[in-house]
């Protein structure tokens, strides 16, 4: 266990190696919120917008300013170091170490994720108390529910993008494949609008498919728009989808390593 | 120019998958952008003058700018490597203009692709949706606002990888100003007044894809006018300005 604490400190003092880059970087995400709170009022103040998205101007305006802080949270962009390790034979010497490649990625991830939870749990307990204080339904329960829904998507984000790093032992060149996924995934995961509010069958999709239940489900969860009821709906599937994607890496590293060639490193 | 777009469209065609690939991420951006119009159509509500037709003329305008900065945005994210490895000493020496080599060397069709035929489609869509006039004072007009916001594009959105010859990181700023950029996914009317102003006179993002559908509908006063056209000279010659101030600090490291 020492070891993955080792990598653990590795990926924060990583993530802290250029501090005024990170905190720019960090900055970056106010502006797309600065851009849809500013639709959201101008489109709630000029037409009836509740009855047309199925949201109330205070659910959708917590939304946005949570699900990039969200997105921002459970995003990986190790999938490109994985390739390049599968490629460039980096691989070889985690095979011949008594450390899991997997639990090397998942610590690595967890401690470069920290410096940001540090910067942005204020900010997420400064808006939260604000929806609380304007009199939206934000309670004790539903908050740890969100932190819990939130860490869960955090691992559900990591394994599905475990798998796709894996793709490297079948593809040849999956630099700007990981690109298009990692954008795609951030739209249907719900990090730019909540896809619900076109109904119907997106809705349906959204509810069905994992990607939702990354970004999407704990923010409805905090904004007062899931009972209890679809919480625990939510859950179940949250639960499913990581047992799914931890059994479908398993799989493919246990497939995948046998075509590796272990090439220069 | 010519040159580099002769061989960077034989790269694309001997890297296949690669350019394939390009168009896929560009498209994945797009989906992005065509959100915002999708949300607007359903609210079906007019920002200030804009109904949702001339909005997405906007967007579209937005689009087709974005894959022409794309094409050579490669260039500028290479910059800050090219400064610290001492990279640029192969290009010093050569006689043609460094700031020309270094930002244009390479051209990426794959992402100019995309974008150029989804803003266009918008464009015309939008255009002829809103009933906005058609004659060659509209279209030249049009025409040459978009070639001033693609000048400006360029001297604007250089200016923060210059810094690259003073700083290490330039990262953060860089995400900045690609944040900036993205102001213009919805039309600058939609911003409270002195925001515009901001976004007009001091960091003139909203020039760029506001300008060209602005003067389509008639909203441009002489000074506007006069303004979309001067500040993208302005902003070039401040560039050609701080990029040769620049290069003096620069030391060929390693090497």
């Amino acid at each position: 266990m020492s070891s993955y604490r080792c990598v653990f400190l590795m990926g924060v003092e990583q993530a802290l190696e250029y501090r005024v880059s990170f905190f720019l970087s960090m900055l970056s995400a106010v502006f797309p919120i600065i851009i849809q709170t500013t639709m959201w009022n101008y489109l709630y103040r000029h037409s009836d917008a509740a009855a047309v998205f199925g949201y109330q101007q205070g659910e959708i305006l917590l939304y946005t300013l949570l699900a990039t802080i969200v997105s921002q949270l459970v995003s990986t962009g190790f999938e490109g170091e994985m390739n390049s390790d599968i490629k460039m034979g980096g691989l070889n010497k985690y095979l011949v170490r008594p450390v899991g490649y997997k639990g090397y990625r998942f610590f690595r991830f967890l401690g470069q994720k920290i410096p940001r939870v540090m910067v942005v749990a204020p900010v997420m307990a400064v808006i939260i108390g604000m929806a609380f204080w304007q009199g939206m339904p934000v309670s004790a329960g539903r908050v740890l529910a969100f932190l819990v829904s939130l860490g869960l998507g955090l691992i559900l984000n990591f394994s599905i993008f475990y798998c796709i790093g894996l793709l490297g032992f079948w593809l040849t060149d999956v630099d700007k494949l990981f690109g298009t996924i990692s954008i795609v995934l951030t739209v249907v995961s719900g990090g730019v609008f909540p896809l619900d509010i076109f109904g119907g069958v997106v809705e349906t999709l959204v509810n069905l498919l994992p990607f939702g239940y990354t970004t999407q489900f704990p923010v409805n969860i905090v904004n007062g728009r899931f009972g209890w009821e679809r919480m625990g709906v939510g859950f179940v599937f949250q639960i499913g989808w990581i047992f799914i994607f931890v059994c479908l890496g398993k799989y493919m590293w246990r497939h995948g390593v046998k075509r590796y060639a272990a090439v220069g490193g | 120019m010519g040159v580099f777009a002769k061989y960077s469209l034989m790269s694309a065609l001997e890297y296949r998958i690669n350019f394939v690939a390009g168009v896929t991420v560009e498209m994945g951006w797009m989906i992005i952008k065509l959100l915002y119009v999708a949300v607007i159509y359903k609210a079906g509500t007019n920002i200030g003058i804009l109904t949702p037709d001339h909005i997405l003329l906007f967007v579209g305008t937005y689009v087709l700018m974005t894959g022409i900065y794309m094409l050579y945005f490669g260039n500028f994210v290479s910059l800050p490597g090219m400064v610290q490895q001492g990279e640029l000493d192969l290009y010093i020496v050569k006689p043609v203009s460094l700031q020309f080599l270094v930002t244009m060397r390479r051209l990426d069709f794959a992402f100019l692709l995309p974008d150029f035929v989804a803003g266009v489609a918008m464009i015309v869509l939008g255009w002829h949706l809103a009933g906005l006039p058609v004659g060659v004072v509209p279209i030249v007009g049009f025409l040459f606002f978009l070639v001033c916001g693609c000048l400006l594009t360029y001297s604007m959105f250089l200016l923060p990888y210059i810094l690259s010859f003073w700083i290490i990181s330039v990262g953060g700023i860089v995400d900045i100003s690609n944040a900036l950029w993205d102001f213009n996914n919805m039309p600058s009317m939609m911003y409270g007044k002195w925001f515009r102003r901001i976004g007009t006179y001091i960091l003139p993002v909203f020039v760029i894809t506001n300008f060209p559908g602005l003067f389509l509908m008639g909203e441009l006063s002489v000074w506007a006018c006069a303004w979309g056209a001067g500040v993208p000279v302005l902003f070039f010659v401040l560039s050609r300005i701080l990029w040769k101030f620049s290069l003096k600090k620069y030391s060929s490291a390693s090497s």
